[in-house]
């Protein structure tokens, strides 16, 4: 089976659809040695999946499900899937997080419109986030949504930032339910107890390492600068 | 009275959350949070204790009258159950 290094992994995955062909292509890696993570699903599964989700092409199916097949491991590697727009700019990476359609993607370009090609776009939709060392890092990974905007490197984490959409721009840190209810609900959630013993572990430990925010924001370069100040600001 | 099988109570950065595995998923996808009160009766649930077992518990435990905690325990049961969390 194709290797690939993700976000420190070996993995071993076979994809056979152009999508996912084209964007693991920058992550393959050829290890020795077990892979950490086997995704493998049968044609039947896919076939399954097809048949609940008759908007999807064989070609995006395959892209989503190795996603999660991926993303499912990483609780039993120190990390979990944050459905989030991920940045790195000057040595951190930072996520904006929000249900689909909130602004996540226009807020991470905003910031690439007023700081210019210093940000780079870790990942657009689903950064993985995994301690290395003890340290949380963001990893960009193949499977980052709707876009292709992906890059293989790893960042230590500078802050997580749940968006709304707001006339005004505001931000602050928050925490205890504040945190936990929105992250839990863009995470992938396992439907194991161990499993989910190990993810409620790595989130503990992320809000124990990681400074979190609230923002409401609009479109404007202004946006960016105020999340970038407190942001920059909130790092020890 | 217990929680259904399946539903975990657990401390997050400090916060006491109900999260559902397993054949609990299919009728409860959410999260609760718990406050004091709540998490020491929902490890009682979990003992399978009655009503008035949870009342007697709050009594031991709190200094509250019955009136109160006869009302705090039949709020949070009837929560509870309209939230499907918990089965006889």
């Amino acid at each position: 089976m194709p290797k690939y290094r993700i976000a420190e992994l070996n993995v071993e995955m076979a994809p056979k659809h152009p999508t996912l062909l084209r964007q693991g292509e920058p992550y393959l890696y050829d290890f020795s040695g077990e892979a950490d993570v086997v995704v493998d699903f049968s044609e039947e599964f896919y076939a399954q999946k097809l048949k609940e989700h008759p908007e999807l092409t064989p070609d995006l199916c395959e892209y989503l499900w190795m996603g999660f097949g991926f993303y499912r491991k990483l609780v039993q590697y120190d990390g979990l899937m944050l459905h989030a727009s991920a940045l790195a700019y000057q040595g951190r990476a930072y996520l904006f997080s929000a249900p689909c359609g909130t602004g996540k993607s226009t807020h991470t370009s905003l910031w690439r419109k007023t700081f210019g090609e210093d940000v780079v776009i870790l990942n657009d939709d689903k950064p993985a986030l995994r301690q290395i060392e003890g340290v949380y890092h963001a990893f960009g990974t193949p499977f980052s949504g709707k876009t292709d905007q992906n890059v293989n490197i790893g960042v230590p984490l500078g802050g997580i930032c749940i968006l709304e959409r707001s006339k005004e721009n505001w931000i602050k840190r928050v925490q205890g339910k504040d945190v936990i209810f929105p992250l839990m609900h863009q995470t992938l959630r396992p439907p194991d107890a161990q499993n989910m013993d190990r993810l409620l572990a790595n989130l503990d430990q992320l809000l124990r390492t990681v400074p979190i925010y609230r923002m409401g924001c609009n479109i404007s370069e202004d946006a960016a600068r105020l999340a970038c100040e407190t942001m920059q600001g909130g790092l020890e | 009275m217990k929680p259904k099988e399946g539903l975990l109570l657990r401390e997050l950065d400090g916060t006491a959350i109900v999260v559902a595995t397993g054949a609990a998923i299919s009728e409860f996808s959410g999260l609760i949070t718990l406050n004091q009160t709540g998490t020491f009766l929902w490890r009682r649930l979990e003992q399978g204790a009655t009503e008035e077992e949870l009342i007697a518990a709050l009594l031991a435990e709190y200094e509250i009258s019955e009136e109160i905690a006869r009302k705090d325990v039949q709020a949070f049961v009837a929560r509870a159950k309209d939230a499907g969390l918990l089965e006889d």
